[in-house]
């Protein structure tokens, strides 16, 4: 009976080990790097640093992952399945109010690719106010509702001014004309719908929430409190081969190089619009001056209040002490 | 029977629950990864009553999505049971359907349908019918031929008798087919909320996610899986109830 027993334990104890992750790696040991989304435009700085061996050149064995809507960087982070990771803000910020203890080590759009598209043919958005009176499409749950409410809120328009759409995967309902904005990845998805509609004959503008005062902020590279405490010089040695690669894959004299490199992890998308997609990208990572992946903190503070006043988090995190670049 | 059901559901639910917070325990996982008890539970009043009403809301559709597919099942076994080249051809139609993923076809019948009522109850039918149509098609295709034989040899047989005699003679399986079944609709309708509605607890699922709250998630399936309990345990004394009303009629 006791030696049932003991054998039960320690069966168990087998299943619970084999699921358990590895810990934060030493320098000589492998990491992973989980990115944000499936391997697209969007992260052609990632999958350059990949392909041209900048990681091996800091003597780390990075393997990048892509990601997708079912991952989350941060939870692999915890639980030991990625070293690195991108992250939105706001889940950065929902993590630290649950209490995980993650850091941003970049920032790698400036600016939010999330914007809106519409048709030129309409009264065009100069000011907020030209929003009263639209179909907007929204995600319910997800940051392009953040943000619409926020604006909203700001223009001190009621929700009753204008109608939200709930938005799915496709775009018919944007085809259809049935809304009248619809929430795009500017430099991912933009192109391609820009495409379509132009090949009907339609010219499209897209509505930029930074320019009317709305940062919200984007996609940005995080690892955990653990890792910085234990492996701060692998830190340094990822984050300066990420950058430098990012760097070097949106300088315009590279594009040609930066879009083969995307034709081998993205051979879906036609390379005339991946060189749409990779010069919109730019615009929105690369600051004037060639550098990337600056953290705008007040950016960062913006969107911490933001999502205090939509009720997203029940208390501050102070975001603030999380950002990790240039301290 | 019913309580039988819940109070294994519930043993389920909770060890899973358990083995989650033993977990975050082993791992020092924070709330973020791993929700812990009492985040779990301000989450369950929170939105009890909100996400109650979503889950009804699910297995109204659920319930129409599964008399609908039980209705295309019985008339595509029926005449699929038949050796013609219409029963082929409808059998051929049934299975290329039933191959197709859910998420291809899904924006056809948004663009013909919308993203309401319609479209949701379509797609619990689709992903609800196919087993069903299976078993029915293997009742329905064989005779019993005790009985049959002697309408036969006497030439008063017709395709109504010999479907009722077929399904008389199993109507245990029809029965625990179709009390099955309903976990197919239950989910085939958070299939279609999860994939473009804009109600019902695959909705709250979806958004949920999108604000990585695993509380909420867990919540909803502790819903989820206590109507579906309810429903099932019905379905099985709805079909113990018929059996004895068909036998003694």
């Amino acid at each position: 009976m006791i030696y049932r027993k003991a054998m039960l334990l320690a069966l168990a104890w087998l299943v619970v080990s084999a699921g358990l992750p590895a810990s934060a790696g030493s320098a000589e040991e492998k990491v992973n790097y989980r990115l944000k989304w499936r391997f697209n435009t969007s992260v052609v700085g990632d999958v350059y640093a990949d392909a041209h061996g900048y990681f091996e050149k800091e003597g780390i064995d990075v393997t990048v992952k892509p990601g997708g809507p079912e991952r989350d960087a941060i939870r692999e982070l915890e639980l030991g399945y990625a070293q690195f990771g991108v992250a939105s803000a706001d889940q950065v910020i929902r993590a630290l109010s649950k209490g995980a203890r993650v850091r941003v080590l970049a920032q790698l759009f400036q600016v939010n690719p999330l914007q809106w598209i519409y048709r030129s043919a309409q009264p065009p958005i100069t000011t907020l106010a030209d929003l009263k009176g639209r179909v907007i499409g929204i995600t319910f749950g997800g940051n392009d509702e953040t943000i619409m409410k926020t604006i909203l809120a700001k223009a001190g328009i009621p929700e009753g001014a204008v109608t939200l759409f709930s938005v799915r995967y496709d775009f018919t309902p944007f085809y259809r004309g049935k809304t009248d904005l619809w929430p795009v990845y500017r430099n991912s998805q933009g192109p391609i719908l820009s495409r379509k509609l132009q090949a009907g004959g339609e010219a499209v503008s897209f509505f930029n929430p930074a320019d009317f005062g709305v940062n919200f902020v984007a996609n940005s590279v995080v690892t955990s409190e653990k890792m910085m405490a234990e492996q701060p010089d692998q830190v340094a040695r990822f984050i300066r081969a990420l950058l430098a690669a990012w760097r070097d894959a949106l300088a315009p004299q590279n594009a040609e190089k930066a879009l083969s490199t995307l034709a081998k992890y993205d051979p879906e998308t036609p390379r005339d619009i991946q060189g749409e997609q990779l010069r919109i990208t730019r615009g929105l990572v690369r600051e004037d001056d060639g550098s990337v992946g600056r953290i705008d903190v007040a950016a960062w503070e913006q969107t911490e209040a933001i999502m205090m006043e939509q009720k997203l988090i029940s208390a501050p995190v102070s975001v603030a002490d999380a950002l990790t670049l240039g301290k | 029977m019913l309580f039988r059901r819940i109070y294994q559901f519930l043993i389920i639910y909770f060890l899973g629950v358990l083995l989650l917070l033993a977990l975050k325990v082993l791992l020092n996982l924070s709330n973020y990864v791993i929700p812990g008890p009492l985040s779990i539970w301000q989450v369950f009043v929170r939105e009890f009553q909100r996400f109650l009403l979503h889950v009804l809301s699910t297995l109204g559709v659920a319930v129409i999505g599964q008399i609908t597919s039980i209705c295309l099942a019985l008339a595509v076994g029926i005449i699929g049971r038949q050796a013609t080249w219409f029963g082929t051809f409808v059998k051929v139609a049934a299975y290329n359907i039933q191959a197709y993923p859910i998420v291809a076809i899904a924006p056809i019948i948004f663009i013909l349908l919308g993203d309401g009522f319609a479209s949701r109850l379509l797609i619990a039918a689709m992903i609800c019918y196919f087993p069903l149509l299976l078993s029915v098609m293997g009742i329905m295709s064989e005779p019993i031929d005790d009985i049959e034989h002697f309408y036969r040899v006497t030439g008063r047989m017709r395709w109504q008798l010999e479907v009722k005699i077929r399904a008389f003679e199993n109507l245990q399986k029809l029965a625990t087919v179709i009390s099955g079944s309903a976990t197919l609709a239950m989910a085939g309708t958070i299939v279609a909320e999860f994939i473009a509605a804009d109600a019902g607890i695959g909705y709250s699922i979806r958004i949920a996610l999108y604000q990585s709250d695993l509380a909420k998630v867990l919540v909803a399936l502790f819903l989820i899986g206590i109507t579906l309990s309810i429903y099932q345990g019905l379905l099985e004394w709805v079909g113990q109830w018929v059996k004895q009303r068909w036998a003694s009629a």
